[in-house]
């Protein structure tokens, strides 16, 4: 390894994606060291942490690239900064996006910090995103695109950050993986909330949440439909595990946290499912001067959603307050959902930033 | 591929095999029928069980068969007599009722643990240190339990001289008018193709084995139990095994376990020579690596197919990765504590530093073995082992 080549360190998760990144900055000449972050070890009842198997697929992939390899044990910062802050904005009756908390914090703050402490020139991750001079990038796999979990990454972090599968769409990582021979080249994408593995959120917070019964309500006639084991425990638009019976199905509308009231109904086009205005609060700008004045923006409303018109303005500005309006309705995020902007549709539209819905 | 992994799993041989087959398909019947088939296949269990007795020296009636060594090490601590709370914990402040040595596997420390247990020190080879043991062998203690062969290093323990001692400990509660029983349990999971064994020489009153570790099937065990000694079983039911073990009875797995052991037979002195010079060969060429190798356990008293070692410095799980792509399968520590990420209790016992317990292999030879493959294995190691001193910039 050529002394003056740059040095990267490179978040390996044990998936095929960062294997593939790994690949890629080899190839392109970089001094690459394999960095895996223990961010959650804990084996809750019932549910088996990988960790241990995503740090073993990590390494073996590693060692067969001759790269050196790194733990970063980052488990008390994790659980401090994402799972603390998780657990409160569920307790607040919000639905929270931990992985945007964690790149926000762990990745591409704590990992960025240490490993330009021990060296790195860079850092980089195998997320689906591009970048150009800390701009954030629309990647070029429109379907798989992680921008969204990104946007409230500082601009300072991703100057220093390399996205490597930037130009590269899923299928094509795949294949690179089979050509290099990584044995992860067909492992089961990980889901969710990264440490919540295969189970799903609700099992995660009975461990933190005590259960408390309350009644499931239809909202157009305040009937009482069935009961529920904890209002936090619900999110809007969901409708399974209701357990409402046959026939169709039930969507949860509305919380009411302070009475322990799950609102639900049949209707799919009940106003409070939909909304072509939505209050936003927590605004982050990654460049606010690139905010065009009309405020004529597209906004995501979900990882992988459509990319929708909109209009922005703020509401209160000082406060970081703002509203997002949409020529048609829309559905509804869940409170404590992300709002990301972006300049357009096309690879390579700058992602503008975004807030978190009221 | 080379394997030398026989410590973590053996194939199933083409006799055992063939053996269970008619057991798994036509012979299907439920020994507890009434009907004449049913009977059939019930002595074909209980001979089975008698060949996997006779192989200790003991009666098919003594023997539990249960789904592993796990089972049976679990098993066997229910022969203490401990008093659980209704919510099912154990009072606090109690005095141990057993003693294991701290190299177990974690099938008997977790299980030991559940009834309160104290832990017996090791020497840096892994024997026990029997002046610990003297010294914690109070009057409270009512199960004593080693292994018979460290499922890591492979160091055999005197299981002999330590069941005299509790025959003398015994004789002297006795005389102290004391009737706490005291038994000795050992898990005798690895070595049952490389040792003569008898319980009576051995002097267990509960003895577990394991038909996974003989080129029998996974998940078949067998639980020896001394006829004075009471145990209370784990799973109830149908009464099946003298009404310690219930649920139908594994016939297929019994009758694979039987006929693994039946092909090791009377061939253990031969098996011992075999592996103690392929061995032999293997430190040699081990030697020959650029990081200097610390061959670890205790060689007076090792199964002749193991042969632990650690290159201090290097990094096992790197190797293990190296090799994997050279076709060679070998293990850092027991498989499920390596597989949780954690340092091995074992060599931590044994007194080695952080750098030598992470420098750490488990190289277990068998059936899959012999000089030729042994020897390109060898060289293979010292490759991947060369490779990693230089990309750490080591030179010896």
């Amino acid at each position: 390894m050529s002394a003056k080549s740059p040095t990267v360190f490179l978040g390996m998760s044990g998936g095929v994606d960062s294997s593939v990144s790994a690949v890629l900055l080899k190839e392109q000449g970089y001094h690459v060291v394999g960095v895996y972050m223990k961010n959650w070890s804990k084996d809750l009842p019932g549910m088996k942490c990988p960790w241990a198997e995503d740090l073993a697929d990590a390494k073996r992939v590693a060692v067969k690239l001759g790269l050196d390899f790194l733990v970063f044990d980052f488990e008390k910062e994790y659980k401090a900064k994402v799972v603390d802050y998780m657990l409160s904005e569920f307790r607040a009756g919000r639905t929270p996006n931990p992985d945007i908390m964690c790149n926000a914090e762990i990745k591409f703050k704590l990992f960025l910090e240490e490993s330009l402490k021990r060296g790195a020139d860079f850092i980089a991750t195998g997320h689906y995103a591009g970048s150009q001079d800390g701009r954030l990038l629309l990647s070029c796999d429109a379907n798989k695109d992680q921008t969204y979990f990104l946007y409230r990454i500082s601009r300072a972090a991703v100057k220093k950050s390399l996205f490597p599968l930037a130009q590269l769409k899923k299928p094509e990582v795949k294949r690179l993986a089979d050509a290099a021979g990584l044995a992860n080249a067909h492992k089961k994408e990980s889901m969710g909330v990264c440490f919540v593995g295969d189970v799903g959120m609700k099992d995660f917070l009975r461990e933190y949440i005590a259960p408390q019964p309350g009644e499931i309500r239809e909202l157009e006639t305040d009937r009482v439909l069935g009961f529920h084991d904890g209002a936090v425990f619900y999110t809007l638009g969901q409708r399974h595990g209701l357990y409402l019976g046959g026939g169709l199905p039930y969507y949860v509308v509305k919380k009411d946290l302070k009475k322990n009231l799950v609102y639900v109904s049949k209707d799919l086009n009940s106003q409070a499912l939909w909304t072509s205005e939505l209050s936003l609060e927590n605004l982050f700008f990654r460049s606010p001067s690139s905010l065009p004045r009309s405020g004529a923006i597209f906004v995501r409303l979900r990882h992988r959603a459509p990319l929708l018109a909109a209009r922005f303005e703020f509401t209160d500005r000082a406060k970081g307050l703002g509203k997002v309006t949409f020529p048609a309705p829309v559905k509804r995020p869940a409170s404590g959902q992300s709002a990301v902007f972006y300049t357009g549709t096309a690879p390579g539209s700058v992602c503008l930033g975004g807030g978190i819905l009221v | 591929m080379i394997y030398l992994d026989h410590a973590a799993a053996t194939p199933v041989s083409s006799r055992v095999l063939k053996a269970m087959t008619p057991y798994l398909t036509e012979q299907f019947f439920n020994p507890s029928a009434a009907y004449l088939p049913a009977k059939r296949v019930r002595e074909a269990f209980d001979t089975a069980k008698g060949q996997i007795a006779n192989f200790i020296g003991a009666k098919g009636n003594d023997l539990v068969i249960t789904s592993g060594a796990t089972e049976a090490n679990a098993l066997a601590f229910t022969s203490v007599k401990a008093e659980f709370s209704a919510r099912g914990k154990l009072p606090t402040a109690i005095a141990p009722k057993i003693l294991v040595l701290e190299t177990e596997h974690s099938s008997v420390l977790e299980n030991a643990r559940r009834y309160g247990c104290e832990t017996i020190r090791v020497d840096h080879t892994g024997l026990i240190d029997l002046t610990d043991l003297r010294a914690k062998l109070t009057d409270s203690v009512e199960l004593v339990s080693v292994s018979l062969a460290n499922n890591e290093l492979g160091t055999i323990q005197p299981l002999a001289e330590i069941a005299e001692l509790l025959r003398q400990t015994r004789l002297s509660r006795l005389q102290r008018g004391i009737t706490t029983q005291l038994l000795l349990h050992s898990d005798a999971s690895q070595g049952l193709a490389l040792l003569e064994l008898n319980v009576a020489r051995l002097g267990v009153d509960l003895l577990t084995l394991n038909a996974a570790k003989v080129s029998g099937p996974k998940g078949v065990g067998a639980l020896y139990v001394g006829h004075h000694v009471h145990l209370s079983p784990l799973v109830a039911g149908g009464g099946q095994e003298r009404g310690l073990r219930a649920g139908t009875e594994n016939v297929a797995g019994a009758i694979g376990f039987a006929a693994a052991l039946e092909a090791v037979k009377g061939h253990t002195a031969a098996a011992r020579k075999k592996y103690t010079r392929l061995v032999e060969n293997l430190k040699s060429e081990l030697s020959q690596a650029k990081a200097p190798p610390l061959f670890l356990g205790c060689p007076k008293h090792q199964l002749a197919n193991f042969l632990p070692v650690s290159f201090p410095g290097l990094d096992a799980e790197r190797l293990i990765y190296l090799l994997e792509e050279q076709g060679v399968c070998v293990s850092t520590g027991a498989a499920c504590a390596a597989s949780k990420g954690e340092p091995s209790h074992v060599l931590r016992a044994i007194g080695l530093s952080p750098a030598e317990i992470a420098g750490s292999l488990r190289l277990s030879l068998g059936v899959l073995n012999d000089e030729a493959n042994v020897r390109a294995a060898g060289q293979l190691i010292c490759a991947a082992v060369n490779a990693e001193a230089e990309r750490l910039g080591y030179v010896r």
